[in-house]
């Protein structure tokens, strides 16, 4: 047992609660009646993985399985990584609190790129080799799902399997094929080369990588009898049947999202063209408003919070949005508890709505124009005009907010000075609309913040083609920015660090080859590398050079519409026809409609036996 | 609203002693939630459970009597309710009665401690002797205005009973707690651990009993 163990270092460590487990509503079995263990690795720290709403619900539903036992492990943050090291204590799941290594699944969610090297420290914590092909038989499989597994190339050296798409249903069939296979006495290789047969499983290894003379992708070709030449993702027909938790486990320290969460559509209708999210979770499907208030009734009944929020990629395009929000409020004020909607579109924004989110406490109101002008923003297909960012705007200010924070991007495809100018612009346009208002509380100044992010270009989207800015431009724009803004103390402007975004473009856009250089990266201490007191790119730079490769490769190339893309054996339902023809429109400034009121012919349609919506 | 004060005794014992006293009131807010009972909101802008801790308890160490006090707008029934409260509660903190408030914070004077210390049990005995024959032990406590600050915790210290068993020394003592002086079972191991130089190889503190001034039981 390594409980004693554990306790024993416990009270030198910040947070501790994080590492022992014994949380409300999480699940004990005895690992002597079950067959099949599966360790859930979040690989980021408790605070954050907690947070995930994906692990919540995967960690139910194989738990309601009597014979499987879904435990959870999360990455120790540095103090208790230390710890454990200097004791030998590896890895251990939290409801055992049993080592990762016993187990029969290790399971890794990949939320992004900047992750990467956790999963290697975090296998490695475990005891075991990180690279897959120096596992023995007798160590777990090891597999991987989440968004960043569109194009898990990068991670083929260090994972089994992955699994694409959707979770709820191909996690139980793999589970219960390891569990026949398991009481036969089969082999790992046996097992894989079965589980390659599932659709939405994807084996890296049953696939053989070639390359052209200027270093692009050549062929993804199957070695393996088993192995079909395109992988499709999983998709769940039917949101409004398919398992979601009645209860969550409730931390005991505070974490990101400390509140009950309850999803309401998967999927998104809009088709802003820079959105990986928006291409890889098509199509749209809606829970109806009666689900949606038993789903929340019975986690806020077993968990206590007294905060419940509507989760979604576009939760104000629940077409029973309006309904819904009036039934829940009946409850939830009854029962004091608040009612939190992020991912609400601007053009959305209403009286109703700002009061709902006056009552959290919220500071200030945050919205995403994402870019300047209203040409860039018909380039990225954003659909959101500016009268439609000012008439938000106006709404907040008259209802007493007196700060707004705006999301932006830049170094977007076509992006020119005029367009950083026109976030200035927009900026004090706000500005001056607060000082219209001659209701405004008296003697306070308003405060707009813009969070610039890099851009970044993903697979699966129409900018998949796309180059990323250099860093030299984008210090150059951002420089552009400052001295665009006049209103240096009502407007406040913060971006990402470059060095991360960079890293983020090459590790989404890479193949195969990078394996070498995260493990090179890993072996010479990088990890956590999303926060920034951890981040180091000189290590980063260092481990291409050893592995022989280029960043600017990877980043800083345009790719030709008939590139091979490493990730193009993965069946995402999106062609590269419609990415094509979406990308031209974007270098034309044309829009393209939302899913409700055109088919945009993605590929998708067709998938839930007929069009999404009921025509076209 | 009739608003009807009740303090609920619990216990804190195994996984449980490593939730600070912050993420308790959080713990204990969303458990009094769950059980359903007729509690007393703070009125405002932001209603929120009302709690109170008389005395908080420290990180690591697990305790047979602690006391939380909520209200409630309706008269319930005691034994009805805590079983109620009981049974929402998580691993390691179980609920053993609740009753009317008698005494107030600042009535708690001292807690008992039921501590073991474990390695050479005997030399431990011995080291103890010659620790509480000195006539100042100096030890740090932190002091929210001062930061840590030394003070000599020997006036303070009563041992109550010891006993050497195989491999600890188990030691009932009393110090002083509450608002006027308080002095964590922690810093008076600490202390021990710096005086008699021994790197014990385990300690385990229970806390036992919260008393008055007056010596009676804090309820």
């Amino acid at each position: 047992m390594l409980k004693e163990q554990i306790e024993n270092i416990l009270l030198k460590v910040r947070n501790p609660s994080r590492y022992i487990g014994g949380e409300l509503n999480s699940v004990v079995k005895d690992k002597n009646k079950v067959d099949v263990r599966f360790a859930f690795c979040f690989p980021d720290s408790y605070d954050v993985g907690m947070s995930h709403l994906g692990m919540k619900i995967l960690y139910s539903l194989k738990n309601k399985r009597e014979n499987f036992w879904c435990e959870r492990v999360f990455a120790p943050w540095e103090d208790m990584e230390a710890l454990m090291r200097e004791n030998n204590i590896p890895l251990y799941a939290l409801e055992s609190l049993d080592p990762i290594r016993e187990f029969d699944f290790i399971g890794f969610t990949v939320q992004y790129e900047l992750c990467y090297t956790n999963i290697l420290n975090m296998l490695d914590l475990a005891g075991l080799p990180v690279k897959a092909k120096d596992r023995t038989e007798d160590m777990p499989v090891v597999v991987a799902g989440g968004p960043c597994v569109c194009n898990p190339e990068p991670l083929v050296d260090f994972i089994d399997l992955f699994i694409l798409g959707e979770g709820e249903e191909v996690n139980l069939e793999l589970m219960d094929l390891y569990a026949g296979m398991k009481k036969r006495g089969c082999s790992k290789r046996e097992f894989l080369a079965e589980a390659a047969k599932i659709e939405g499983i994807y084996v890296p290894s049953f696939y053989d990588v070639s390359y052209n003379n200027d270093g692009t992708v050549a062929a993804v070709l199957p070695n393996h009898p088993n192995a079909t030449a395109k992988i499709r993702k999983r998709i769940i027909k039917d949101l409004d049947s398919i398992y979601y938790p009645e209860s969550f486990v409730v931390p005991y320290c505070e974490i990101v999202h400390d509140r009950a969460v309850v999803e309401v559509l998967r999927g998104c209708i809009r088709g802003c063209r820079f959105c990986q999210a928006g291409f890889i979770y098509r199509p749209l499907r809606e829970k109806s408003s009666e689900t949606i208030c038993s789903q929340t009734r019975s986690l806020c009944e077993s968990t206590g919070y007294e905060e419940v929020s509507l989760s979604s990629l576009s939760t104000s395009d629940l077409s029973s949005i309006d309904e819904t929000l009036i039934k829940l409020s009946e409850y939830t004020d009854g029962e004091k508890i608040n009612l939190s909607l992020p991912s609400m579109r601007i053009d959305r924004f209403s009286n109703e709505l700002m009061e709902r989110l006056k009552a959290i406490r919220k500071s200030g109101l945050t919205f995403a124009p994402e870019a300047g002008t209203q040409r860039l923003r018909d380039v990225i297909n954003k659909n959101i005009t500016e009268d439609e960012i000012m008439r938000a705007c106006r709404i907040a200010f008259e209802g007493g907010y007196t700060s707004v924070k705006l999301y932006f991007m830049m170094g977007l495809p076509t992006e020119t000075d005029e367009d950083i100018i026109g976030i200035a612009e927009l900026a004090e346009k706000i500005v001056d609309l607060y000082y219209q208002n001659p209701n405004r509380p008296k003697g306070r100044h308003v405060s707009i913040s813009v969070s610039c992010a890099t851009f970044v270009p993903k697979p699966f989207t129409p900018f998949e083609f796309e180059p990323q800015a250099s860093a030299e431009e984008i210090d150059r724009r951002q420089k552009l920015l400052l001295g665009s803004i006049r209103s240096k103390k009502r407007i406040n402007v913060s971006w990402h660090n470059y060095k991360v975004s960079i890293l983020e473009a090459v590790l989404a856009k890479g193949d195969r080859r990078l394996g070498e250089v995260i493990y090179e990266a890993w072996k010479s201490g990088c990890k956590f590398d999303s926060w920034s007191e951890f981040y180091r790119y000189e290590l980063w730079v260092k481990a291409f050079e050893k592995a022989g490769l280029d960043m600017d490769f990877y980043a800083y190339r345009k790719r030709s519409y008939d590139e091979v893309m490493p990730w193009q054996h993965l069946d995402y339902y999106i062609s590269r026809e419609f990415l094509i023809r979406e990308h031209k429109k974007a270098l034309n400034a044309e829009t393209t409609p939302n899913c409700r009121e055109k088919c945009s012919g993605c590929g998708i349609s067709g998938v839930m036996g007929g069009a999404c919506f009921g025509k076209d | 609203m009739e608003k009807i004060d009740v303090r609920a005794v619990f216990s804190k014992s195994g996984r449980a002693v490593f939730i600070s006293h912050l993420d308790l009131q959080r713990t204990m807010q969303r458990a009094l939630k769950r059980s359903g009972l007729p509690v007393w909101y703070s009125q405002g802008f932001n209603p929120h459970i009302y709690l109170n801790f008389p005395l908080a308890l420290s990180l690591g160490i697990s305790s047979r009597t602690e006391f939380m006090d909520f209200s409630v707008i309706e008269e319930i029934d005691f034994e009805k309710a805590r079983e109620r409260l009981d049974s929402v509660m998580p691993d390691g903190i179980s609920v053993t009665e609740l009753a009317k408030p008698v005494h107030k914070n600042q009535d708690i004077a001292s807690a008992e401690y039921e501590m073991k210390f474990y390695g050479a049990a005997g030399e431990i005995f011995k080291a103890l002797e010659r620790m509480m024959s000195m006539e100042t032990i100096e030890a740090e406590k932190h002091s929210k205005s001062k930061g840590i600050v030394t003070v000599d915790i020997r006036p303070h210290i009563e041992i109550l009973n010891t006993e050497v068993c195989g491999d600890h020394l188990a030691l009932t003592v009393r110090l002083p707690a509450g608002g006027a002086l308080n002095i964590n079972a922690n810093v008076f191991a600490d202390a021990f651990s710096r005086v008699s130089g021994i790197d014990f190889e385990n300690v385990c503190i229970e806390r036992t009993k919260i008393l008055c001034k007056s010596g009676e039981k804090f309820i």
